[in-house]
């Protein structure tokens, strides 16, 4: 079996990703997976408005912006999706009667968009120095037409699919079967055989995504450290 | 809350009297730009410009539709423009002010009106089917002069885009897929580039290249105009402000000219370095 671009079943896309970009945003980063590619902006935590603020805790806000075309239905139910992940996963408590604003905008879309995004959000949230309880990473699989499962698929193995599933998972992925993914997005005909073969593909997957993420955030904080005592 | 905060006065203060004395605060001269790096791709049509600390994106699309009834044999060009929340906190098209539509305004009107794109090349099929080319502008980071970054984007995007190969068959138009013919550019008839200027001081005597976004809250005018590489007006704007006289503008539109020399060469080169 080959895929398109040559990659094995198992092997997710190249990835890249780069924090602190934008300038007014109190955290960013940018997840890129080859074609796929997002950056995510987070303000917070700044002064909510009246009417949205809660007595104890932060309010988390999502926005979703497609690369092409005025929001649809569909932008609005990933935007639902990943603040109900993220609600969670961010110590809200810690900062009553605020905001956390995140902005998340598809530069362009490969495959595998929602997983991109979250991981995203988790490294702008943490570029943002918004108090976490872990990390949280996301990765994608698809089951095509002829029963392989494929990791990281791009558009035109989503397309030909029988059924696509993005799994997310709090740090440390490997506790995952004690806790249970965060987030679960299971799209078509499968199989619970299928699925949870999916799962534990989807678990090493994340995995390696967030060793990736660490090494990132682990690189821009030596830097800055070095510029530091300096 | 939500609204942008200005500067303070002691801020402005300085700003104004380091201007006096012929320096910008962030070391720049009158008449520089701003470091500007243009990337384009892998996508085709998507380009990102950097000015400084103000960062935009342009996304160009494009899809088969029916004409409009009473330009048969024109295809449509869409603009899309959003102040998004990602710019700047509180920045939010639901509630934009008159500012952000202006801005909007000014970048569409430069594409669309001075007809940069050939509308006509976009027809297959008179009357049946149309390209629509769909220029989606999103702002990232509000760091000032976003009309100018924008304008460069959304032309680096139109050049960098090419759109599947068609064959008219009769009254078959067949869309061959990327794979199987390589895509062709648009047809675009020239370049706009718009060219920001901020004025300062009680008679605007003071004036300066691509104002950062200190220096757009402290302006008392903004002049904007708009060249092509053929050295043609395409757009001039000057909303509001305090007035200014015409020697102001012949001033203007000689540093403009140079400038826009400049950002063309500069978008040569990213179109170049992402077909390499």
């Amino acid at each position: 079996m080959t895929r398109p671009d040559n990659r094995e079943a198992s092997h997710l896309r190249a990835m890249h990703c780069s924090l602190g970009q934008l300038n007014r945003a109190d955290g960013s980063a940018q997840f890129t997976a080859q074609n796929t590619s997002v950056v995510c902006g987070v303000f917070g935590p700044v002064e909510a408005k009246v009417y949205e603020e809660k007595l104890d805790r932060a309010v988390v806000e999502v926005k979703f912006r497609s690369d092409i075309g005025s929001s649809t239905t569909k932008d609005k139910w990933v935007e639902s999706a990943i603040r109900s992940t993220f609600e969670r996963e961010i110590l809200a408590h810690q900062h009553p009667r605020t905001l956390v604003q995140i902005n998340i905008q598809l530069r362009e879309s490969d495959g595998s968009v929602d997983s991109a995004a979250i991981n995203a959000t988790s490294l702008a949230l943490v570029d943002a120095g918004i108090p976490l309880k872990s990390m949280i990473s996301a990765a994608t699989c698809a089951v095509l037409s002829d029963d392989v499962v494929v990791v990281d698929p791009t558009q035109e193995e989503i397309d030909a699919a029988r059924s696509v599933h993005t799994f997310a998972f709090a740090n440390p992925v490997s506790d995952s079967n004690k806790q249970g993914p965060l987030y679960v997005d299971s799209r078509g005909n499968f199989t619970m055989d299928e699925y949870n073969h999916c799962y534990d593909l989807c678990v090493l997957a994340a995995e390696r995504v967030l060793a990736f993420m660490r090494t990132a955030i682990e690189g821009k904080v030596t830097k800055e450290a070095k510029i530091n005592t300096t | 809350m939500g609204a942008e905060i200005g500067p303070s006065n002691i801020e402005a203060a300085f700003l104004l009297e380091a201007l006096k004395k012929g320096t910008r605060v962030d070391g720049r001269g009158i008449y520089d730009y701003r470091t500007l790096k243009i990337s384009c791709g892998p996508t085709y049509g998507l380009a990102e410009v950097q000015l400084g600390q103000t960062r935009v994106l342009a996304r160009v699309s494009c899809e088969v539709t029916r004409p409009f009834p009473d330009r048969p044999t024109e295809g449509i060009v869409l603009f899309n423009t959003e102040l998004s929340s990602m710019a700047g906190f509180g920045l939010d098209s639901s509630r934009s002010s008159t500012q952000e539509v202006a801005i909007s305004r000014m970048v569409e009107r430069v594409i669309k009106q001075s007809r940069a794109i050939d509308a006509e090349a976009l027809c297959i099929l008179a009357g049946e089917k149309v390209w629509t080319v769909r220029i989606d502008v999103h702002f990232l980071d509000h760091g000032g002069n976003l009309i100018d970054a924008a304008s460069i984007a959304a032309i680096a995007a139109l050049r960098h885009f090419r759109r599947p190969d068609v064959t008219v068959d009769g009254e078959e138009a067949i869309i061959h897929d990327v794979r199987e013919r390589n895509p062709v550019p648009l047809s675009i008839h020239h370049t706009p580039i718009c060219v920001t200027f901020g004025f300062f001081g009680s008679a605007g005597d003071m004036l300066v290249l691509d104002p950062t976004l200190l220096e757009e809250q402290v302006q008392v005018s903004s002049f904007t105009i708009t060249l092509n590489s053929h050295r043609e007006i395409c757009a001039l704007n000057k909303a509001g402000g305090i007035p200014l006289s015409p020697d102001q503008i012949q001033r203007c539109t000689q540093v403009a000219l140079a400038k826009v020399d400049e950002v063309n060469e500069k978008i040569q080169l990213a179109l170049k370095a992402s077909t390499a």
